[in-house]
């Protein structure tokens, strides 16, 4: 009998995607029931169907323009983050000493909310939609370099062994063993850097103004258009959730072995 | 002690410690060493835990460097160091296979070809050639974390031989395999080196394996390892067999290892 590969079965798994849909339902549910049953205010709690038919109607024409400005700023940003933050990591890891200085660096850069940022940014730079694109690149950098890094550094000895024992270059020992090695928390980093990203590019729309899904959430707010509010605020963690589900994807066809 | 000029590998006085005086952290692990290995020889070293077995394979296998001492390899002396140019003459099974999680059994064993630079067909043919030598030959496209404990070992096995090494050097191949397995495969080892004509150093803590395989025995002493006994095994290939844990030479020599593997457990030397 031949033995082949056991591989993640083909197919849709259906345990996985069910359950979440079934609580975001009920969620759903029960938001709109204590809308509508409990008295509290429209402009606090509005119906969760008002906020749902409010945003499907705005969305080709108001909000598509914002839409397309902010998914934009967060992909970009992500993806010079995720490929900066990983050769720094690459970089920093080379060096015990320079590991060490930088740790505490990034660990302060990752808690720093980079949108702080921007009123000087303006400053140097003027008004510039790219400015955006900076601040998620600051801001998701960090998380991604400090994960990173921390797989890159922490190798088990025997493998560092078995490089040894081959007589290994240090580029062999870097692309066979150490980032091998740290594929998972290279992804731990990448999916923390998507979430960072998202939340900086939606505050930076706020921050700047003009333009943006953040914009717009303040400026619904502005007016007391609570429920467009709300519903902004679900398509901006749509977003988020996306993405984070694209490189779970990845994730899976990539790391194929358990530790 | 002597070099043997013919000899393949001479360990001669292999010293090492780890850590330094300064910092109180000094440990001697291994006090003199030497061996001189014939080429095609099996020699085993059996010896208490924690006394320095792994330490001297390491050395042996150009992981790490000796203190002082030093290795000749086909008479030439390279010091406290093997070099880097000289690895590819060896192949080390490590205690718990150390097998890279993220490849496959195939992969595992290109990796050695790949870091060696050992490109063309016939090399890659050899990846499936020592798949079948360990008995895997239908589990190539397998994940370690997918094999059972003994065919982890069998892969680590097979890519020690995959870059065709002329000294295989196994730290506790079988160690952490139940008594069935166990036994099987010390068997297929025998196969193993008796096909390959491999010259082989391995570290056991298992009396009847040591007689099974080795031409030679080695008795280490608690740490700082010393060699307290050499042993000649006199048993003919041909008789090592299932049969042989009956045959009276079999049970003399189990009694004399044991004899002198209980002595080092106890702090003196055996008289
Ligand atoms: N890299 C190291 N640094 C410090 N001490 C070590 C190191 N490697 C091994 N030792 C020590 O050397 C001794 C011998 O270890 P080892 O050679 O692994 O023993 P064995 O294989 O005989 O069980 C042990 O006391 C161990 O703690
Ligand atoms: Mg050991």
């Amino acid at each position: 009998m031949k033995k082949k590969s056991i591989r993640k079965k083909k197919g849709i798994d259906w345990m996985s995607i069910i359950p979440p849909w079934i609580l975001l339902a009920i969620i759903f549910a029960v938001w709109e029931i204590a809308a509508k049953t409990t008295g509290i205010s429209e402009y606090i709690l509005p119906p969760m169907s008002k906020i749902i038919h409010g945003v499907i109607t705005k969305f080709p024409g108001e909000l598509l323009p914002h839409f397309l400005l902010t998914v934009r700023v967060i992909v970009l940003g992500f993806i010079f983050a995720t490929i900066l933050g990983i050769s720094l990591a690459a970089i920093f890891s080379q060096f015990n000493i320079i590991t060490k200085a930088v740790t505490p660096v990034i660990i302060w850069l990752v808690i720093t909310p980079m949108i702080t940022l921007i009123p000087l940014m303006t400053l140097w730079l003027g008004y510039d939609p790219v400015l955006r694109t900076y601040v998620v690149i600051l801001q998701a950098t960090p998380i991604i370099a400090l994960n990173t890094l921390n797989g890159f550094v922490n190798v088990d000895n025997d493998k560092v062994e078995l490089a040894k024992s081959v007589g290994c270059t240090r580029m062999q020992r870097f692309t066979k063993i150490v980032f091998m090695n740290a594929m998972p928390q290279v992804f731990t980093g990448i999916k923390l850097g998507s979430i960072f990203s998202t939340i900086a590019a939606l505050s930076a729309d706020i921050v700047s103004g003009n333009a943006g899904l953040g914009f717009k959430i303040s400026q619904f707010t502005k007016y007391n258009n609570v429920y467009m509010s709300y519903g902004t605020i679900f398509l901006v963690g749509l977003i988020g959730l996306t993405l984070y589900k694209i490189i779970e994807r990845i994730e899976r066809r990539v790391v194929l072995w358990k530790n | 002690m002597e070099v043997q000029k013919d000899a393949r590998i001479s360990a001669i006085d292999i010293a090492k410690h780890f850590g330094d005086k300064a910092s109180g952290t000094l440990t001697p692990v291994l006090d003199g060493v030497s061996m001189n290995i014939q080429e095609g020889e099996f020699v085993v070293i059996l010896g208490p835990s924690g006394c320095g077995k792994s330490t001297f394979l390491k050395i042996l296998g150009g992981i790490l460097p000796a203190s002082s001492g030093k290795i000749l390899i086909d008479g030439t002396d390279y010091g406290t160091q093997v070099p880097r140019e000289l690895l590819k003459r060896f192949g080390f099974v490590f205690q718990n296979n150390n097998l890279l999680q993220w490849r496959t059994a195939a992969g595992n064993l290109k990796f050695m070809l790949e870091t060696m630079r050992l490109k063309g067909e016939a090399w890659q043919g050899r990846v499936s050639e020592m798949l079948e030598v360990v008995g895997l030959q239908d589990y190539q496209d397998v994940y370690p974390h997918e094999l059972s404990g003994g065919m982890r070992q069998r892969v680590g096995i097979a890519r020690a031989l995959v870059h065709d090494p002329d000294v295989l050097i196994m730290d506790q191949p079988m160690g952490a395999l139940d008594a069935i397995t166990r036994q099987m495969l010390t068997f297929e080892l025998l196969d193993i080196w008796h096909k390959t004509q491999k010259t082989i150093i391995m570290v056991t803590n298992n009396v009847n394996e040591a007689i099974i395989l080795g031409n030679r025995v080695f008795i280490f002493s608690q740490l700082p390892a010393k060699i307290l006994q050499e042993i000649p095994i006199d048993i003919p290939f041909e008789e090592r067999n299932h049969q042989v844990f009956s045959s009276p030479r079999f049970l003399e020599l189990r009694e004399k290892l044991n004899h002198h593997v209980r002595a080092t457990l106890s702090l003196e030397e055996p008289a």
